[in-house]
């Protein structure tokens, strides 16, 4: 006999069945009756969530599992600042042939399913809500950002940077920025603001190591890598195993990212510095994951994850209150004296966030 | 007080870009005398409704622009965030941009 395991994320009481329990007259189900017709006088808002139908045989049975999948809104800016554009892509829509609209098509696939799979999250909002991105902002724009509702690419002037959707990291940084924003935020100025920089670069890292099936040793740890021109001297926009090593040129000046407290950077620009001393909780990430081996998601990424959505931070959370909560979240996880425990003290012992490493 | 020197420009404007994805500053500077068009760019940009500090942004990676200019006796000083950089303001840095030639801001 044939047998179906179907598994849903949001199970709902089908109206109609509420419908016939608001109607019924027995009396032992008078309040459960009254609930019904509660529950149908409320306006509700029905909201599908796309999912992954996957069959497949076990023994004489049928499995059917669903997942979610990704619901992905790409727009063109056509070379103008009003978003979000014009829509050119949607999930179900063919490839465009327009390079960048398809690269962050498939970036966005890549990150979701990095979410999905390492630590069951659907999408930023964590319930399969859309991604929405927009390509060709501006003119020669030199950026991507989030702004809050969505990733926004610019082209690159050609000369410094080639385009921005050329990096999975890229992508899946600015998408990780809304993660962040949805599981409570981490204000965007001096340390918080740094560490918020740090995490949108360890899951932009993860999803590209995700993607391509890499261990640790495999990674290159570096974030944007091949979206600036040849022209310029520099391998990526940053390293998050070698901060400071990222570029080293004539226009552009050298990577300024530190890799220890001892060498953190004072300054007023750049918001206090958010992507300059990020390269500190960037390298104490690879520090854990390197120690731990293996695929970085699988345990140090559960950790960053876990302490981010786990509430233990407030939105000013610096370093110092950052590195107690992944050392509190691993030795929740793995408990006290484990592998992992040790690993993350050690990172935060390496980049000089905790001095003795008690 | 010293006097100028007679080869003084009538006004000199320096404009930096940090932050972004990068966190890259850029700086641009640009120089003119009486009769440039960057004296009338100057004196039509709202200097005195800019704080000493660009307002926090919304989301993240978004650039901040400092712009300073020297326009005779007079120093002007606004930090902006993305979204302020609109209307004369945009036009004074994009000017600044066509004029000069980019180079490093300096490491701190």
């Amino acid at each position: 006999m044939a047998r179906a395991n179907v598994s849903h994320m949001h199970a709902i009481v089908p109206p109609y069945l509420l419908a016939r329990l608001a109607a019924t007259q027995e009396p032992h189900l008078a309040h459960a009756a009254e609930a019904a017709r509660a529950t149908l006088a409320v306006a509700r808002e029905y909201r599908p969530v796309r999912g992954r139908l996957d069959l497949s045989v076990d023994g004489d049975a049928l499995v059917v599992e669903v997942s979610p999948a990704p619901d992905r809104v790409i727009s063109d800016a056509q070379n103008r600042t009003t978003l979000p554009g014009v829509r050119v892509r949607g999930e179900d829509d063919p490839a465009t042939g327009d390079r960048a609209a398809d690269e962050a098509f498939d970036g966005l696939g890549a990150t979701f399913d990095m979410y999905w799979d390492a630590f069951r999250r659907a999408s930023i909002d964590g319930v399969g809500g859309t991604m929405a991105a927009t390509v060709h902002y501006g003119v020669d724009y030199d950026n991507a950002f989030w702004n809050g509702e969505r990733m926004v690419f610019g082209d690159g002037d050609g000369e410094v940077f080639a385009g921005f959707t050329r990096s999975v990291t890229v992508i899946a940084h600015e998408l990780s920025h809304g993660v962040i924003e949805n599981a409570g935020g981490l204000e965007y100025t001096g340390q918080s603001g740094a560490l918020n920089e740090s995490i949108a670069d360890v899951f932009g890292a993860l999803t590209e190591q995700h993607l391509q099936g890499q261990s640790v040793d495999e990674a290159s740890w570096l974030i944007g890598a091949g979206i600036f021109t040849d022209a310029v001297q520099g391998t990526a926009l940053r390293s998050m195993s070698a901060p400071g090593t990222a570029y080293d040129d004539d226009v552009l000046g050298r990577d300024p990212q530190p890799g220890h407290m001892a060498d953190y950077v004072e300054t007023t620009e750049d918001n206090g510095g958010v992507h300059i001393n990020s390269g500190i909780p960037n390298r104490a990430f690879h520090l854990a994951a390197m120690a731990l081996g293996g695929h970085a998601w699988e345990r140090a990424g559960r950790i960053w994850y876990l302490t981010l959505t786990g509430g233990r931070l407030s939105p000013r959370s610096d370093f110092a209150a950052f590195a107690a909560a992944t050392r509190a979240t691993a030795a929740e996880e793995y408990g006290e004296d484990s592998e992992e425990a040790a690993a993350v003290r050690d990172a935060w012992t390496g980049v000089g966030v905790i001095e003795d490493g008690r | 007080m010293a006097a100028e020197p007679e080869d003084a420009p009538a006004v000199a404007v320096t404009v930096v870009r940090t932050g972004g994805l990068a966190g890259l500053s850029r700086r641009w500077h640009a120089v003119g005398g009486e009769e440039s068009d960057l004296v009338a760019l100057v004196h039509r940009c709202p200097w005195d409704d800019c704080g000493e500090d660009a307002a926090a942004p919304e989301g993240a990676d978004r650039f901040t622009w400092s712009v300073s200019a020297v326009c005779g006796s007079e120093e002007r000083h606004a930090e902006l965030a993305e979204h302020d950089l609109d209307g004369p303001w945009r036009e004074l840095v994009d000017a600044v941009r066509e004029r000069a030639r980019s180079v490093p801001a300096p490491q701190e």
